[in-house]
């Protein structure tokens, strides 16, 4: 990684039309509701927002046409996702299905996988869930234990998946299970696509310190599914998972989970703000800016085929960092209560509770820097 | 990169590396490198001088090259200067992480490369994205003022931005890069400190941290939350 080089970001079509659009559209169709519901969004589940959302044209957009996707270029979509993050659109029932799965089926998935699940992801409908932590696979993915076992019926699955957010709101989970008998490491790992209505599949919650519902623990007793179920090829589940990956390190929910937050403080602040404050959102919107312009660069090298796998965990570290940091920074600087009543507070309050789980989530932040080592040279 | 901007480049590096004073860079014609063709200048853009002092700043800190190459506009305000100095920062980031990166790849410590220690991989992580998040600055800083005609007031959301954003990785880079270095890197004799003294005096002049934080700040202020986000997207994409 000699030197990062931007590069264009240059969507076909009216970028202004479509921005103007879509803004318009959510000034009529986002929930109002909590202001809260608004931080960290694309956590926040609204199967009546996707749906609408979906109607509108704005989900599966890179999809094809055949299977009830919006045909749109990888950069259109990275135009919407921004516009609907900035706002703080409940965007999360669809999230998973929208930004990983439905282009996984679609790369790796057979005819009758695609033809089953593309056209509900499309409709913002069909959510999906990413089967990948296990008890004692975390960080270390390929200590996966889960087991599929290849039978004339199909397969049977037994084992069991921890961390898997919004399972209990998801019709599909797509998780990797260790296909091959006495296989070790990322070998022998295969990708199979599950319905969660499944016989044998208990879904158990697991309540976060902020008193939410996201995570699950789902247990696999010995679950058949068909032999269809198996997406691309038997024990390449590695190689596919490490691409998925690659989808949902340097997108701009990397760094905008906390925007609702830098938007109520500059709000607060008035247009004459103290120089404490002044300087705290000058500091905010140097790294914001910043951030949008690597976060822009690496989307366009992704959607031109390129595989930018250290600048994405670059576009991740660095967002994750802002995110989490921007809370503490304005509690250091505000003068504010636990318990206001003010967007502000609330805001801060949970944002402060939310953050530690930014530089978690997607890959923890030593394994991203350890990612990045690698890039530099030096493991 | 277009091909008269490689071709700038290398001579550049042809001219820059190694040099110690600025007379061989006043003779290739640098000062007349912002300069309009038909007054006699080269006609270059700001993301062509971008480019040279991004070299400039890796290979020759110590010598005025942005200030000769704005001598070219004649008198000129603070924020040219400091949109120059975040390309010489940028480079001299560049170098500091290449320096610190061949280091610890020669340097054995407990028998191993200093690089296969996680504690200095994780270190290294660390300025690299600094590194990058300075680069992504600068670049998009100059392609604003190319897209403004180098219209000092249309970019000076850019301008503050970008060198805010470079002042506050000073800290972080020169801080690691010394760290992995050692005792070494703290000697004259060695080519760190030739990146990081100028790197420390640069974060200071032509507006330090606290400077662009307010004049940003209360620009953004101005916007409303709202109309940041709006600012932001008309600006770039």
């Amino acid at each position: 990684m000699q030197g990062f080089a931007l590069y264009p970001f240059d969507p076909p079509g009216d970028v202004a039309a479509l921005r103007a659009d879509l803004r318009g559209w959510l000034a009529a169709n986002q929930p109002r509701g909590d202001v809260v519901k608004r931080a960290n969004c694309w956590a926040s589940f609204d199967a009546d927002f996707s749906r609408a959302l979906g109607a509108a044209g704005y989900v599966g957009m890179t999809l094809p046409a055949r299977y009830g996707g919006g045909d749109r270029h990888p950069l259109e979509r990275y135009v919407v996702i921004e516009e609907l993050l900035a706002a703080g659109a409940p965007v999360g029932a669809h999230w998973i299905a929208d930004r990983q799965t439905g282009p996984l089926i679609l790369r790796y998935g057979s005819e009758a996988q695609r033809q089953r699940y593309l056209p509900g992801i499309a409709k913002g409908e069909l959510y999906a869930c990413i089967g990948l932590s296990e008890p004692g696979a975390g960080s270390d993915l390929a200590a996966v234990r889960t087991t599929a076992r290849e039978t004339s019926e199909g397969w049977r699955i037994n084992g069991q998946k921890i961390w898997t957010t919004g399972a209990h709101l998801s019709h599909v989970i797509l998780a990797l299970v260790r296909t091959e008998e006495g296989s070790e490491r990322n070998a022998g790992l295969s990708q199979l696509l599950v319905d969660l209505d499944t016989p044998g599949i208990t879904i158990r919650p697991i309540i976060d310190m902020a008193g939410h519902h996201d995570f699950n623990e789902i247990f696999f007793d010995d679950v058949l599914v068909p032999h269809g179920a198996l997406v691309g090829e038997r024990g390449q589940g590695w190689k596919q998972v490490t691409a998925e990956l690659g989808l949902e390190r340097s997108g701009p929910e990397r760094y905008l989970s906390s925007h609702a937050l830098f938007v109520a403080l500059i709000d607060a602040a008035g247009a004459d703000p103290e120089p404490a404050v002044a300087g705290l959102i000058g500091e905010l919107t140097a790294e914001i800016w910043t951030l949008r312009q690597l976060s822009m660069s690496t989307a366009a090298k992704l959607a031109a085929g390129e595989d930018p796998m250290v600048e994405a965990s670059v576009v991740k570290e660095l967002g994750n960092a802002f995110e989490q940091d921007m809370p503490r920074r304005v509690q250091a600087i505000v003068t504010s209560g636990w318990d206001d009543a003010s967007d502000l507070a609330k805001l801060l309050r949970a944002l402060l509770i939310a953050s530690p789980s930014f530089s978690l989530r997607g890959g923890t932040r030593e394994v991203i820097r350890g990612i990045i080592a690698r890039g530099l040279g030096l493991r | 990169m277009s091909a008269a901007r490689e071709m700038l480049c290398d001579t550049a590096r042809a001219v820059l590396s190694g040099a110690t004073d600025i007379a061989p860079v006043e003779e290739a014609g640098f000062a007349l490198l912002l300069v309009p063709e038909d007054e006699g200048g080269f006609g270059g853009d700001w993301s062509d001088a971008h480019a040279v002092l991004h070299i400039a700043g890796m290979a020759a800190p110590d010598l005025p090259v942005a200030d000769l190459m704005l001598s070219g506009l004649g008198e000129v305000s603070l924020p040219y200067r400091a949109a120059a100095t975040v390309s010489l920062m940028a480079g001299a980031m560049g170098q500091a992480l290449s320096l610190s990166i061949d280091h610890v790849n020669t340097r054995q410590q407990f028998g191993r490369p200093l690089g296969k220690f996680q504690a200095v991989q994780q270190s290294l992580a660390v300025m690299a994205c600094e590194v990058a998040a300075v680069e992504a600055a600068a670049a998009a800083m100059a392609a604003r003022l190319d897209a403004t005609g180098f219209d000092i007031d249309a970019a000076s959301f850019e301008i503050a931005a970008a060198k805010l954003r470079a002042n506050r990785a000073v800290g972080v880079v020169t801080a690691i890069a010394h760290q992995v270095h050692g005792a070494i890197g703290f000697t004259r004799e060695y080519d760190l400190q030739r990146v990081t003294i100028p790197l420390m005096r640069w974060r200071g002049e032509h507006g330090n941290d606290a400077y662009w934080a307010q004049v940003l700040g209360r620009q953004v202020a101005g916007l409303g939350g709202r109309g940041l986000w709006e600012s932001l997207t008309a600006r770039t994409g």
